[in-house]
């Protein structure tokens, strides 16, 4: 049960950073909430020591979609909701709205952010996939600094990611793909709605003819955390992407999924969902 | 002639149906005291201990602790049960399953009391556990109640024929063993209760009770009062599926045991957490069936050995397991039946009723056999179905004749397979062999030839399961229904019945056949609140019984002061004996639609006279008879007949199950309220459908995995397609105008119906319960290797 706890209400990001900068107690941000309270409630070990949850849905900073120089902003504590149904995210990021339109149910979406999603940090955090083949970079703040680096960097392994104690996700930076980019998302869940993944991918290509110029490719919830594939990148760059070619590059993901991820008892299950589920998506895409 | 019904039979919005939606309904939980205290229950992680001692002295002196509560605090039964009493209130020695409570503490304040528990030292001794039910009755097993000198709860025999003889003369023998999963009621409200103590009155209990009556007989016994100082109310019912029976009355008689301790309200609410891991289950079964059978399709010899996981406790399975050997043989005539049906005692999470109540189970196996006779024939599963089908004066497995209703089998069967255009989309889409490929662990690498072209991997299917179903108890226990009626001088109504509004709409129900014999509309009636002390006993409200039976009464009391205001009128306006009178639309009216007087002035009227406008309405079964020694009789005296048709498409891939159609036939009799008739199915068959493809709650040592709704899923909106009711309502001497039951056969085909489709699809066959992503893909079950959630790290 959630033991009583302090809430803060900052109005503005100084105020959040300056409260982040006090190292004696143990926040944590809460946003959407969907992770925080479940968490509190069931007492998990990350979030068992919170003392002070930090509210950001009032700061200006953190919210809102943007396209500027190239780039689409979207604000940290954005609903899956508000990206789901922004003008700029439909027309320029189809992968990612395909990837938040999966996530658990509307009354979810309403509230779960963005930025929770990845913070969190869970195996099967379903928009990390889409957002990783965007290559998207995100901005992190402190009282005594700011940086951008990018989302796989951030991502250190099942639930830990780079952010310090006092510092905040502000900004998720999407470079703006070139139109000739085409891509999927997939998922594997349970059931239709309100499941978690059991396997997700997601794939961003550019084709010349037939011919691969340049393919991003990552995975989720088979793999520790998700994660693009810059070898299997690499071997599909310049290839024609003929049925052999495409089949062997589904095997090879399956190679590659191995490496990372071992066997596991669900292993016998998804390795060959997610070969088969890669070469139908890689078919769907080529055929275009 | 058909009397043409101006109530009956017409979609009516349910009473509650508004208080529900906008959050005005009060549940058990809504309801607060002053001075009202709270109870927490103390465990141990353990599946099965020896109890060396528990320590309190760390909590004696705790602010927070009002009262602790033990088994020595209860000052009439330890133990109770709804047939053996076999499962402590609370436990003194040994614990037997991971849910068993040793002890409660009392106080004010939940979050203190929790942490008051972990203050307490327990010693015990952990001892051997027995999860695996066919290791049961082995002679070196583990006795789970060593007083009862075995862990055979119950053995159901039924005899028939000469089954030697019926597979001599059977051309083809066919044996197979299916296996069915444990599953959680999943009542979107955790239970909930409050005890009030009256002091010389006794006490008070309001609760999300399924069975209030059942749950006073528990109470007092535990209490040690009679029944007339245990009143029952039941508050709102946030669903039940038969689950909140013996959790509830256990849990009403804990809260009862404080409450008279402190004297001050006591209640008692589970977490999520709590519900899943102590309430009871649907029952696990392996079921072994060897069936033999001539060229021609006729079956000639069943031979079916059931083994029921009961868990740590009796619970209701000698009565689930009955009613699987009267109906294991499916809706078929068959001359030589040889049928055991066992339940056994284990260390599991014990099971009980759930809506369907043993027949899911034998009709997964029943009809999956149906299939497999067909395919083998190379006739198709109509065909074979109508070959053995019961038909009106046909002979059952227990060797009764069925007579005096609608033998509607065969329409069912009919109107089923016309309506999905069966027989064709069945030829179409049957394979000849297994088109799942075989996965080789040892090469997880896929080679080219495992990969599938787009265009072959969703490949559709269809499959059909029927059943007949008794109502109501039958040969279980004495089986009669009472319900109190009053009219108001001004015509407005009091109803209420004995049997309780457990989600499925009774209320509504009833109120439609009050308003049909008194020619008013359903709004002048008011549903009194179900209170154990204002209505006689009327049996639990289980076995899709309370319209056959409970409306049954409803009608005899509405009978009953029609036929008084008759007689005034007879009086009144110099009426012959012979002539009908009409009450219709408020009227009160000759058979030449002369208008007498309004209903309202009729019942002021007879207000003056000093006519009695309040009775108590009774219904009684007619008499069922059993031989436990042989499994044969008349084991109910009427049956139901329904035939649900799914369409689905499998993602070869995936091994998904997406279901396209499910289209349900059922024969209920006479349909008294067509929305919540149509409720009943669209709810039914979606419970039924993740029966088939997605629930089950898995078991570590005893201890289930998924204790929340994040890892026991059940189906959502998304995941079921068109659900499309069809109602036959064949004839039937009893029951309200011939209404009979609906709620649990629209729940128990349909997971065979899908099974048969998925095979259908697939040209491959399923065993086991669900047909989940790795059922299908892989032929098998996985298991995590580690209980605890990732999120949880």
């Amino acid at each position: 049960m959630i033991p009583s706890i302090e809430i803060l209400i900052p109005k503005n990001l100084n105020e959040v950073l300056g409260i982040l900068s006090n190292q004696d107690k143990n926040f944590k941000i809460i946003a959407g909430g969907t992770d925080v309270v479940t968490g509190l409630k069931q007492e998990s070990n990350r979030f068992i020591n919170t003392e002070v949850l930090v509210d950001i849905n009032r700061i200006a900073e953190v919210k809102g979609i943007e396209k500027r120089n190239g780039k689409i902003s979207i604000g940290a504590a954005s609903t899956f909701t508000e990206i789901y149904t922004n003008p700029i995210v439909s027309s320029e990021l189809p992968i990612l709205k395909k990837a938040v339109a999966t996530i658990g149910s509307l009354q979810i979406r309403n509230r779960a952010t963005i930025a929770g999603n990845f913070v969190n940090n869970a195996p099967c955090a379903d928009t990390v996939t889409a957002l990783l083949v965007y290559n998207a970079t995100i901005e992190i703040e402190s009282t005594n600094s700011k940086r951008e680096i990018s989302l796989q960097e951030f991502l250190q392994g099942p639930y830990k990611t780079q952010l310090k104690k006092d510092e905040i996700v502000t900004r998720i930076n999407i470079p703006v793909p070139p139109k000739t980019f085409v891509g999927d998302f997939y998922k594997l869940g349970r059931r239709q709605a309100v499941a978690i993944s059991r396997i997700t991918f997601a794939v961003l290509m550019e084709l010349n003819g037939n011919k691969i110029n340049e393919i991003k490719i990552a995975a989720g919830a088979v793999t520790p955390i998700g994660t693009r594939f810059p070898e299997l990148e690499k071997y599909a760059a310049g290839k024609e992407a003929n049925n052999d070619f495409i089949k062997s590059l589904a095997s090879k993901l399956g190679e590659e999924i191995i490496k990372l991820t071992g066997l596991r008892w669900s292993s016998e299950y998804k390795l060959p969902v997610v070969q088969q589920m890669f070469y139908q998506m890689l078919k769907r895409i080529t055929k275009k | 002639m058909k009397k043409e019904f101006s109530v009956v039979g017409k979609p009516i919005i349910r009473e509650d149906g508004f208080d529900k939606i906008t959050g005005r309904a009060k549940f058990a939980d809504d309801y607060k005291f002053d001075g009202m205290l709270h109870a927490v229950m103390l465990r141990i992680p353990e599946t099965h201990a020896k109890i060396n001692s528990i320590n309190y002295s760390e909590v004696e002196n705790d602010q927070a602790v009002n009262s602790i509560i033990t088994f020595a605090d209860i000052p009439g039964a330890k133990k109770v049960g709804m047939i053996k009493n076999d499962q402590p209130i609370f436990c003194d020695e040994v614990i037997v399953t991971p849910g068993d409570v040793l002890a409660m503490l009392v106080g004010e304040d939940v979050a203190r009391l929790r942490l008051a528990l972990s203050k307490i030292k327990v010693k015990y001794t952990p001892l051997q556990t027995l999860t695996d039910p066919r290791k049961s009755l082995e002679p070196d097993a583990i006795l789970i109640h060593p007083e009862l000198g075995s862990n055979l709860i119950i053995h159901h025999p039924l005899r028939k024929g000469n089954i030697e003889k019926g597979f001599a003369e059977s051309d083809h023998i066919l044996e197979q063993t299916y296996t069915t999963q444990l599953i959680e009621h999943a009542y979107i409200e955790p239970e909930a209760v409050i005890a009030i103590p009256l002091g010389q009155n006794g006490i008070k209990i309001i609760g999300s009770i399924q069975n209030p009556f059942s749950a006073r007989r528990i109470i007092a016994a535990v209490v040690n009062l009679p029944l007339d100082k245990v009143q029952v109310i039941q508050a709102q019912l946030g669903g039940s599926f038969g689950g909140k029976d013996d959790t509830m009355c256990i849990l009403s008689a804990r809260a009862a045991v404080a409450a008279i301790k402190v004297n001050r309200p006591v209640k008692i609410r589970y977490t999520r957490e709590e519900s899943i891991l102590e309430s009871y289950k649907r029952h696990p079964y392996i079921l072994n069936y060897k069936v033999g059978f001539k060229n021609n399709g006729k079956i000639k010899a069943m031979k079916i050995d059931i083994l029921a996981d009961g868990g740590a406790y009796c619970s209701m399975s000698p009565f689930v397991t009955w009613r699987s050997v009267v109906q294991a043989t499916g809706p078929y005539e068959i001359e030589n039946v040889h049928t055991d049906v066992r339940a056994v005692y284990t260390n599991n999470p014990y099971t009980g009723a759930m809506r369907g109540f043993g027949s899911p189970q034998p009709i997964f196996a029943n009809e999956s056999l149906m299939d497999e006779i067909a395919l083998q024939l190379g006739i198709d599963p109509v065909e074979v179905r109508k070959i053995n089908g019961l038909k009106a004066g046909s002979i059952t497995a227990t060797g009764q004749k069925l007579q005096n209703h609608d033998v509607n089998l065969l329409t069912v069967l009919d109107t089923a397979a016309k309506e999905t255009d069966f027989q064709n989309k069945w030829k179409k889409y049957k394979k000849d062999k297994s088109i799942i490929q075989k996965y080789d662990f040892t090469k997880p690498v896929f080679n080219d030839s495992q990969f599938i072209e787009p265009d072959q991997l969703i490949k559709k299917g269809i499959g059909l399961a029927a059943s007949y179903r008794g109502c109501s108890l039958g040969a279980e226990g004495i089986d009669a229904a009472a319900c109190y009626l009053s009219i108001q001088n001004d015509g407005s109504v009091y109803l209420l019945s004995g049997l309780a509004e457990n989600g499925q709409g009774l209320r509504t129900t009833f109120s439609i056949i009050v308003a049909e014999e008194l020619g008013i509309t359903t709004d002048n009636i008011f549903y009194l609140e179900t209170d154990t002390s204002r209505v006689p006993d009327s049996g639990p409200t289980v076995a899709s019984r309370a319209t056959l039976m409970g409306g049954g009464a409803v009608k005899n009391a509405a009978e009953i002061l029609r036929g008084r205001l008759e007689e005034l009128i007879r009086a009144e306006w110099k009426l012959k004996n012979s002539d009908e009178i009409i009450f219709h639309d408020n009227k009160i009216l000759t058979t030449d639609n002369r208008q007498l007087t309004t209903y309202k002035d009729l019942c002021k009227l007879a207000t003056n006279r000093g006519v009695n406008l309040a009775t108590i309405g009774w219904y009684k079964s007619p008499n069922v008879d059993w031989n436990e020694h042989t499994g044969q009789g008349d084991a109910y005296f009427t049956y139901v007949y329904g035939c649900q048709v799914a369409e689905v498409s499998v993602n070869l891939g995936t091994g998904e199950v997406y279901l396209d159609k499910i289209t349900a036939v059922h024969d209920p009799g006479t349909v008294i309220n067509k929305l919540g008739a149509e409720g009943q199915i669209y709810g039914g068959v979606t419970q039924g459908a993740g029966y088939g493809i997605l629930e089950e709650a898995t078991t570590e040592n005893g201890l289930i995995r998924e204790l929340n709704f994040d890892q026991y899923l059940i189906l959502t909106a998304k995941d079921i397609g068109e659900i499309k009711p069809i109602f036959v309502e064949g004839k039937e001497i009893y029951g309200p105008w011939g209404a009979k039951s609906l709620g649990e056969p629209t729940l128990e085909l349909t997971a065979a119906a899908i099974s048969n489709a998925v095979s259908n699809a697939l040209g491959k066959r399923f065993f086991s319960l669900p047909l989940n992503l790795e059922e299908v893909l892989l032929g098998k079950k996985l298991r995590p290797v580690e209980v605890k959630r990732g999120s949880l790290q």
